[in-house]
This record gives structure tokens, sequence and C-alpha cells, in this order.
């Protein structure tokens, strides 16, 4: 008797609830479209120049500009564990840029994720960093790109994995991982210090690689800055667990920075040297900054190695090494291929380049990097100059690269030995 | 001394060497081969470019006891004096060398790129010839021969399906 009548009560309760759902999701996904800018206002000069410096910092060209000869015009394809998201066309053209943008629509677009015409946009562009920006940083970045010539180039399609291209599904991803609370200063650092970290937080989001990512591509708020990864190159950890051999100092760093070279220290590879390339032509000051908030972290790690470690000769493996043979045909690829330039004083034209113990690439918890650097070589940007290393991709077969890379961990560096380094190797080389 | 048996421009040859013989020194020295030229043994010039298994290597670099029985190719397998290959003849058109030290690489990195990519754009043989360094500052006349090359093998492909 009781039955028909608390079934028609669940029914209206889950109607009920489904209803209430649907509002939240909604209120949750949904953006209103911002009115079309009539006119692009004009802009003083000097607020145009702290956009550019900002850009640089932001390092914004670096997936806005693919092709230099069409400088933020979007297009470049970028692989997620989601599917293919393409960057988009970000100078002022009317009808396939941001022309029609508004300071307001900008703003939101940067604080938020929302194109001016509602649409979510995918945290591939890292508006979870760019939301503490303060409101006169936005507004002369807004200066800036508003008066970029303007370039016709229409989005690309994305190729999104299902259930990601539904654009609507961001929005929960922006529940759990965006946090637009206004960036704080901390009164017991000093000026720089909280500068620096301002930059690395708001605006260079260094994070983005250096932070490992959660199974929902979002930053890993329990672990930051402890190491995570770019283009499948390892992001190095930026804190205690750095695994660089000799701490770094506050000089090395803001070289590096500068140029990518921290003399007798490390030179960027891989992802790393367009990050580089932006902040050589960012202000000075404002490098020097992210040097002194990155050293804070860094100073926490503990050496890895000693100097006299660093300065010998790479040895020969040891007799009794378990593994000899594979030791034995690394050393021999060592002695013969990397020793020319990389051990000094091993033969006479050995050159400048950094004696592998002091590679952190032979310190990162895997193999990756290393594998990249000796497939690819160091190649500076498309026009740039800067160091260049042959890649040996070509040269050496995968067993090779493997024990290579085994000899370089145990004796050169030291480390226990990475685990699956030969499918590490194979995953690093498929087309 | 080991005993290695190469395979260059499809002939077999046995040398006898320390492993840690560059294959450079191997084609020079052991097999007179000498289009490939040592330029700064430290695999920064590309004046040293072979190919190995189709794909580029800078020989300088490389100890021969890598090479194991890859095939290996170098500007002497592509045509002689009198019947040039496609490259070759592109070079030769464009007169794109001055002192030519560089050349013999620089056809070997450009075969490597035709033989994978028939139909380059030009920034693709920019960037795929980067490692290649002309000093005498030829570098636009080895692109328009690479360019060329890249029209006579297309026209070539599209009459041999004609």
């Amino acid at each position: 008797m009781n039955q028909p009548r608390r079934r028609r009560h669940v029914g209206r309760w889950l109607l009920a609830a489904c209803i209430v759902i649907a509002c939240v999701a909604f209120a949750i996904m949904w953006r209103p479209a911002i009115a079309p800018l009539a006119a692009i206002p004009t802009f003083d000069q000097t607020r145009i120049e702290r956009g550019a410096n900002l850009a640089r910092l932001g390092m914004c060209a670096s997936c806005h500009t693919p092709d230099l000869a069409k400088p933020f015009a979007g297009g470049k394809p970028m692989e997620t564990p989601f599917g293919i998201v393409h960057s988009t066309n970000i100078t002022p053209d009317n009808d396939t840029g941001i022309g029609r943008w508004s300071q307001e629509a900008f703003t939101r677009s940067m604080r938020k994720g929302v194109s001016r015409d509602g649409h979510l946009l995918y945290p591939a562009f890292p508006y979870n960093h760019y939301t503490r920006m303060t409101q006169a940083d936005i507004d002369d970045l807004y200066a800036y790109f508003m008066t970029r010539p303007a370039l016709h180039a229409p989005a690309r399609d994305n190729q999104m994995t299902f259930p990601f291209g539904l654009r609507p599904l961001v929005a929960f991803w922006n529940v759990l991982y965006l946090d637009d609370a206004p960036w704080q200063t901390d009164p017991k650092q000093s000026a720089e210090w909280n500068r620096g970290a301002y930059l690395a937080d708001a605006v260079a989001h260094c994070a983005a690689c250096h932070t490992p990512r959660t199974m929902l591509g979002g930053p890993d708020l329990s672990r930051p800055l402890d190491g995570g990864e770019a283009d499948d190159w390892y992001a190095p950890a930026l804190n205690a667990r750095s695994p660089s051999p000799l701490p770094w100092t506050r000089e090395q760093l803001h070289a590096y920075l500068r140029s990518g070279i921290a003399e007798d220290h490390a030179a960027a590879g891989g992802p790393m040297q367009d990050v580089v390339t932006h902040l050589a032509q960012a202000d000075e000051r404002d490098v020097a900054a992210l040097a002194a908030w990155t050293h804070s972290h860094l100073a926490q790690a503990p050496a890895r190695t000693t100097p006299a470690q660093q300065s010998a000769s790479l040895p020969a493996p040891k007799a009794d090494d378990p593994d000899l043979q594979r030791m034995q045909a690394g050393y021999a690829l060592y002695a013969n291929a990397c020793a020319r330039c990389h051990d000094a004083g091993r033969s006479p034209s050995s050159g400048a380049a950094l004696p592998l113990q002091k590679a952190v690439a032979l310190y990162d918890p895997d193999p990756r990097s290393l594998i990249h650097i000796v497939d690819d070589g160091i190649a500076p940007p498309d026009g740039e100059p800067g160091r260049w290393m042959p890649g040996y991709e070509t040269i050496l077969t995968d067993e090779q690269t493997g024990a290579l890379a085994a000899y370089l961990r145990k004796y050169g560096a030291g480390q226990p030995a990475w685990p699956e380094l030969n499918d590490a190797v194979r995953k690093a080389r498929a087309p | 001394m080991t005993t290695y048996r190469l395979q260059v421009n499809g002939k077999q040859h046995a040398v006898d060497l320390d492993p840690d013989t560059p294959l450079l020194y191997v084609l020079r020295n052991e097999l007179e081969l000498n289009g490939a030229k040592f330029g700064c043994g430290l695999g920064q010039c590309g004046s040293c470019t072979v190919l190995v298994d189709g794909k580029s290597v800078m020989s300088c670099l490389v100890p021969v006891s890598a090479v194991g029985g890859r095939a290996v190719r170098t500007v002497e397998g592509l045509g002689s004096v009198d019947k040039p290959g496609v490259l070759q003849q592109a070079f030769i058109d464009e007169q794109a060398a001055q002192c030519g030290y560089c050349i013999a690489g620089m056809i070997m990195q450009a075969t490597a790129l035709l033989e994978k990519t028939p139909a380059p754009t030009d920034a693709q043989i920019r960037t795929h010839m980067s490692p290649n360094l002309c000093r005498c500052g030829t570098h636009m006349r080895i692109l328009r021969a690479v360019r060329r090359a890249a029209d006579v093998l297309a026209k070539q492909a599209a009459g041999a399906k004609g």
C-alpha cells in the first residue's frame, strides 16, 4: 500500500534535485557575452611599454607566436592529456582576434578564463595564474596587445578526446583550481622578493611546469614546485627537492634566467630555452627579482655531490660492476663522443661544454630530459644565438642511448639506476 | 685493434681499428673517401655529415664501434663527375659553393631531408639545414640548390607516374 506513494515521493525529490543540480551547473557553466568594442581606443606609450615587458615575463609569445612572421596570431598546437588545443589569435583583428574585446572582456579572460562571447577557455591558457595579476598590469597588457598589428588568423579546430570537447566542463575544473583571490605580498620579505614572487606566480607562471599536475590536469596544490613536466621534459623541482648537484647561487640563477647559461653550472635545454629567450628581453630588474625569489626556494636544497667529485674526470666502470657490459658500452660512448666537448683535459680540443657530473639532467628523478638532450642536442630557438650541441638520435641506437644514460647516471651522478630506462628511451623516440 | 665490418655506399669493407676511431677518420684514411671533411671535430660545423641508415650524422662524432652493420652513405655514393646526382647537379646549377669545403656535408644533409620529405617547405629546408655552416656565406645559394633539387625530383616523380 505504502510503496507507490513512497515511490512518488522519491520521484519528486529526484526531480527537484535534478532541477537544483541543473540550475547550479548552469550557473557554474554559463557566462554572458560582453558587448563588442566599437573602436580600439588610443593608449599611452608608457602603458604599452609596461605591457610589452609583462608580455615577455608572461611568455605570451611562447604559445601565441608559433610563426615569428606573425606575432601573436596563434595557431600553435599543444598536446595535453585531454587532446590537442591550439593557441588563438590575440592580435586586435576584429574578426579572428581580440579587436572587439573591451578592457572588461580582456580582464575577464585573464581572471576567469572566459572569452568575450562567453565560452570557456581551456586552462592550457594559464588564467589560473594570470587571475592574480594586478588590475594595472592587466590594463597595461591590454594596451600592448591592442596596439599590435592586427592579423587575420582564424582559430584552428582543437582535437579533444571525448568528453573534453565540451567546453562547459571546464567550469568544474575552475571550481577545483581557479583561485582568484588577489595577490598578497609577504611583509616579512623584501620588496624585491615580493616582486619576484608575484612575477613567478601571477605572470611567468613557473608552477605551470614546475609543479606536478593531477589526473585532471590541475596543479597538485599539495606539492608546490615539487617538479613537473613540459613537452615530455622533466621540469625540475624548485624547492628542497631540487635535483641540482650543487646548490644554485643567486648570481648563477640570474645569469641562467637571463641567458640560459650559468657558467660552469647549467645550460637551459628544451622548453626552458624558450623561457630564457623571453626573459632575455624583459626588464633586467624583474629577472633579478625572479632570481631572488627562485633562489630563496632552491637554497633549501642540499648539495648532491661535493665540489671535488664535480671536478674529476668521469671514471671507467669498476671491474666488479654487476652491469659491467652495459656500463662499458656506455663509458665507451661517453669517452668517444661526449668527452670530446664535455670532459675538459681529456683531449686538447675539449672545450667549454658543461662537465656532465654537473649536469642536472643526470640527477633528475626520471631520465626524460637527459634522453631528449642526447637525442635532440641543444639548439637555440630559431634566429637566436646560443650554445649548440648536436643531437645523437641519428647516431645512437636505443640500446646505446640506454647504456650511455645508465653509465652517466651511475658514474657521473652516483645516483641509483633509473627504473625502466630502456622503455623511457623507446618512448622518447616514438614518432 | 678490432676488426670492423662496414657497409659504405653499398660495398662491404673490413678494417682493423681502435674502437674509438671516429667514422670520419675511417672514411677518409682507411677507405680513401675524401668527400666528407674534417672541420671542427666537435659536431659544430657539419662538414663531415654523412648518412647512417638514411639519417644524417656528423661522422666526426660517431665512434666506429657505434656504427655496427648500418649502411653508411657518403657524397661519393650519390654520383660521379660525369653523372652527378640530382642534388649534386642542383648545387652545380646554382653555383652553390665558394671554397666548397662544406658542400659535401651540405649535400648529404639535404639528401637526408629529401629522402624523407620529398616536397619540403622553405621553412623545413632552413630548419633541416641549420646544423651545417658555410663560412663563405653561400647559404642563400645552398637553400636555392636544395629547393631546385626538390623541384626536379617532384617533376621526375610526376613523370614516372604519368
